[in-house]
């Protein structure tokens, strides 16, 4: 049962000394669940700040990350209450039941979570439709679309849905390992987001997928090669191209590239990529990209779509709209020989086509295409070289343009906006979609101002294709490789020689992307787009005219790139606050966060500052925690009339001086000995006190001249008191030590002073608490002798209160040498104060008295009397 | 101090075997159960001061464990093990009355402190516990 607590208890608890009669152990056992207490407010302290971080909003994380804070800081406040209340022998058992009340409503804030539910394993294409995004990701979902609904050709296959993606991993013994992995991501160290999610991947790809999956998949890839209608291929040669479609992809956020797809995979290796595709939720830049939209992990699922491989001759990527000016009603088409992933990738620079509404080309712009991509016989593509005489020719002609153009209006019309399109040419000149998705919606209405050239700056590059407006300034930093990519400085500008999305890993970081080659419509385009990345591409100069270092001004709405810094274009700058703010876990955190960070109990005299009162896991903490002071400090109440237990201390003339280990606090063990020397002594706290109470300059002066009027005080006090009602102490001092623990209490006369300290190489542990008390001479004098103490200590940097004749300081969350600076100063205070009792004859002794201790001129006989 | 009785529990063989090997070297009277159910036969037949159990078995759990040790003996010390850092099986433990939870791979030196703390809670709850 909570009873309300006297701040400072100063006679002791008489249930303890009667009912533990090994008090050695009693103050290991309290000491043990003092350090626990301590580690856990540490802990507590360290998530906390870790979460007013990022509630800034400029560091990314995602929910696993919130949900792995909050559980740790519910964790770390629990185990605060709980060694409180062993230490205090079960007084505060009440916070148990405040501590539960706000976890029920951080556990009600984390349980709002999406639910995924399907059955089957596998859907044909004719069974899916957009509204099926959940089951199948994005990607197929719109497969399913075209071909049911829109009408247009898609190549046949079907889909590997989300109930075997849980079936395999979410619900299975992998996850948890996962999601135990996932725990210790830095996410602003791309170190460890690697190393992780090179563990994370191998876990995937070495475990057995369930055989229900298995023979599912297989099942319905011999239909597949039954089915394919025009032409009978014998079931072993028919390929399949196998495309990741993460639930979430496509719709609201562009995940452009952030998954494998493999293309032109044989039957043998159908099922090892399936697990490769589901890995890819793994892989550094999609654990980032994740990271970076706050996208929950529990959320994600990966479906895969696995579609009969077309054979194409020509592929590419269209635009229902330009997306750097929507106003504008022409369709921009980019196309390549051979497979697709060089119209996106970044490798060649594709043909670009701008159509009209009217299937009209307007205009053309035909690259040099060297190399191509193709299928391998025995599975997986290849680069081979383009005929020579196909170099420069257009890959579309009129017809194929004016068709693909027909389908991306289609498409627009069917879904209402414009769309963002892979297509592919088979050699018999099929056209089919390989996917449609929006076109990213935020550039929609919004016209890039036409900057002028500005003279009197030396012009870098100028023209490049703009695929993210903006500008952007800062050093040239070359990017060549994934080692580049980990050192990438922060506002550095990116230059490479080609686009690539990898680098979404750093475009947090970067102030502007310029590359070589590239295009329009890459994968790397659309993520500079949604980080507002200025990018500008296809300069085919970049790498060798910006120079590693240089300052360079990027202006991506026009496309060029100037030497140093451009003041004209700083209004145009984008001034890259990461968005952070606007995402769904971003407002989960700020929701959590709430009930965990805000300290309303502020005052520990306040009546407020009890059990009831508390509203965070802050609070709960600072209640502990100043609780746990007290209860330390009531550990001298318990010894002060045991012995045999304690090592007298040899040689030290001050103070009749016990001291009791607690563990590791003497350099040997001393069992057999009842007597030790200083030079034993392993504790630091202790070792740093001690310095202070024998210091040199006391030895000289240990007969202190006593005032007349002083004197004539004290024994004046002595007579009119009764014996029973004056706070006589024991005339023992006590040091309770481990080695990085101090409990000093010293009662000397009248005197009653405790230091208690930890001195670790953790900073938010160290503390020290002093308090003194007591004291002969009448009150007037007393309460100037404490706030003498109390002018010094602050001087010293203490928090210092002083209640009549009373003060209690306190040093904390300090470097362990600074703790032992201000021990070894207390270590002096203590004997200054001895000598100085009779010596607070008026109001201006305060500040002598206080003056020249901290000048260290501890001889009271030459600051009194001139001696 | 006293011969501490200690009762290890954990699916891992290799490691029970060889952290039951350690902590004898060390005096403690261990005897060790692959599995909450054997654990909780064991306690049926013997009394022990402390009992160290994985958080992660198949069958009873190490949370469950938990709770039906301390049915038995509420004097009995149960401190956690676990793998990795599921820190709400922390919270669970905690509350359902462990003594403290620990991360394996563990120190061994470590883990002793913090079995003798246990130990020295579970006397001074004996004592408080006769006392009233």
């Amino acid at each position: 049962m909570f009873k309300k607590l006297k701040f400072f208890n100063w006679g002791k608890s008489q249930r303890e000394s009667s009912a533990e009669d090994n008090l050695p152990d009693l103050f290991r056992y309290k000491y043990s669940c003092f350090k626990m207490l301590l580690d856990s407010n540490a802990e507590l302290l360290n998530v906390m700040s870790d979460l007013e971080e990022k509630l800034l909003g400029q560091q990314v994380f995602g929910m696993s990350y919130v949900r792995s804070r909050s559980a740790k800081a519910v964790f770390h406040a629990l185990r605060m209450i709980k060694n409180l209340d062993d230490l205090s022998g079960h007084r505060y058992s009440l916070l148990f039941d405040t501590l539960e009340k706000i976890n029920l409503k951080i556990k009600e804030i984390l349980g709002r979570k999406k639910e995924i539910s399907i059955s089957e394993l596998i859907l044909p294409y004719s069974a899916i439709k957009a509204e099926m995004t959940d089951w199948v990701g994005g990607k197929n979902a719109n497969l399913g679309e075209i071909h049911s609904r829109v009408g247009l050709p898609i190549p046949c296959g079907f889909a590997i849905t989300t109930r075997a993606f849980e079936t395999f991993l979410l619900n299975s013994a992998l996850f948890d390992e996962i999601s135990s992995k996932k725990m210790s991501i830095d996410p602003d160290n791309p170190g460890t987001i690697k190393t992780i999610s090179d563990d994370i991947r191998q876990l995937i790809i070495s475990a057995n997928v369930p055989a229900e999956i298995e023979d599912s998949i297989l099942l319905a890839y011999s239909k597949l090669a039954g089915d394919t209608s025009s032409v009978k291929i014998p079931e072993s040669s028919l390929r399949i191209s196998m495309r990741s479609s993460a639930v979430g992809e496509d719709s609201e956020l562009s995940f452009a590239g952030q998954y494998l797809s493999r293309l032109n995979v044989p039957q043998e290796h159908i099922i090892r990529t399936y697990k490769e595709i589901v890995a890819s939720l793994y892989t550094p830049r999609a654990i980032t990209y994740r990271l970076n939209k706050g996208i929950r992990d529990e959320d994600i699922a990966m479906s895969v779509a696995c579609l009969q491989m077309v054979e194409s001759v020509v592929s590419g990527v269209m635009y229902s709209k330009n997306p750097l000016n929507m106003l504008e009603e022409n369709i921009i088409i980019t196309a390549v020989w051979g497979l697709g992933p060089y119209a996106v990738e970044g490798v060649i620079t594709p043909d670009s086509y701008t159509v009209g509404k009217n299937g009209q080309t307007i205009s053309s712009d035909i690259s040099r295409k060297t190399v191509q991509l193709i299928s391998k016989p025995d599975g997986g593509v290849t680069e081979i070289p383009v005929a020579d005489d196909l170099w420069d020719k257009p890959c579309l002609s009129p017809e194929n343009i004016a068709v693909l153009a027909g389908c991306a209006r289609k498409l627009e019309d069917h879904y209402g906006c414009p769309q963002d399109i892979e297509w592919a040419i088979d050699s018999s000149g099929k056209i089919f979609i390989l996917q449609s998705r929006s076109l990213r919606a935020e550039d929609s209405g919004k016209i890039y101002p036409v900057l002028p050239v500005l003279t009197g700056y030396p012009l870098l590059i100028e023209k490049g294709v703009s695929v993210s407006g903006g500008v952007g300034f800062g050093p040239a930093f070359h990017v060549s490789s994934d080692e580049d990519l980990l050192n990438f400085p922060d506002g550095a500008v990116l230059v490479a020689r080609h686009s690539s999305p990898k680098l979404v890993m750093v475009m947090k970081k970067t102030s502007a992307i310029v590359t070589d080659t590239g295009n329009i419509a890459g994968h790397m385009a659309t993520l500079a787009r949604e980080f507002a990345v200025p990018t500008i591409v296809s300069t085919d100069v970049a790498t060798s005219v910006i120079h590693e270092g240089m300052e360079v001004t990027v202006d991506a709405y026009s496309g060029r790139v100037y030497q140093g810094k451009v003041p004209e274009l700083e209004a145009y700058q984008i001034t890259g606050e990461f968005p952070m703010k606007d995402t769904p876990v971003y407002s989960v955190l700020r929701e959590v966060t709430d009930l965990i960070v805000p300290l309303y109990l502020l005052d520990p005299r306040s009546p407020d500052f009890a059990p009831p009162f508390c509203r965070t896991l802050h609070d709960i903490c600072r209640l502990v925690h100043e609780f746990s002071y007290t209860e330390m400090f009531k550990l001298s109440d318990l010894v002060s009339d045991k012995r045999g237990l304690a090592f007298k201390l040899k040689d030290f003339t001050p103070l009749d001086l016990y001291v009791i280990d607690l563990g590791s606090g003497l350099t040997e063990n001393n069992l057999n000995l009842n007597c030790i020397s200083p030079d034993k002594i392993a504790s630091v706290p202790f070792n740093a006190l001690l310095k202070g109470l024998l210091n040199k300059d006391f030895q000289q002066n240990q007969c202190r001249p006593v005032e007349f009027k002083g004197f004539l005080s004290v024994m004046r006090e002595q007579m009119i008191t009764p014996p029973s009602t004056a706070e006589r102490f024991g005339d023992r001092s006590y040091a309770i030590i481990s080695d990085k623990y101090l409990n000093f209490s010293s009662r000397v006369g009248y005197h009653y002073s405790i230091v208690d300290s930890y001195c670790s190489r953790t900073v938010n542990m160290n503390y020290i608490t002093f308090s003194f008390k007591g004291g002969a001479a009448d009150d007037v004098r007393r309460n100037r002798r404490v706030r003498t103490i109390a002018r010094i200590l602050q001087s010293l940097d203490f928090a210092a209160d002083v209640i009549g004749d009373r003060v209690s300081a306190r040093y904390q969350k300090h470097e362990i040498h600074l703790i032992e600076d201000k021990l070894d100063i207390i270590g002096r205070l203590l004997q200054f104060t001895r000598q100085m009792d009779m010596l607070m004859t008026n109001e201006a002794s305060i500040e002598v008295l206080a003056e020249n201790f901290l000048k260290e001129n501890y001889n009271l006989e030459k600051i009194f009397f001139g001696k | 101090m006293k011969n501490i009785s200690l009762l290890l529990v954990d699916d891992e063989d290799d490691f029970r075997t060889t952290l039951a090997n350690r902590l004898k070297r060390r005096n403690l009277d261990v005897t060790d159960a692959g599995s909450g159910e054997e654990a909780i036969e064991i306690i049926g037949q013997k009394s022990f001061d402390v009992a160290i159990v994985d958080i992660k078995m198949p069958g009873m759990d190490g949370i469950e464990t938990l709770r039906r040790i301390r049915k038995i003996d509420p004097l009995l010390e149960v401190i956690l093990l676990t793998g990795h850092a599921s820190v709400e099986a922390g919270i669970e433990g905690i509350k359902s009355g462990a003594y403290d939870y620990v991360i394996k791979p563990c120190n061994v030196n470590d883990l002793m402190d913090k079995v003798e703390d246990a130990f020295r809670r579970r006397m001074i709850e004996k004592g408080r516990a006769q006392e009233k």
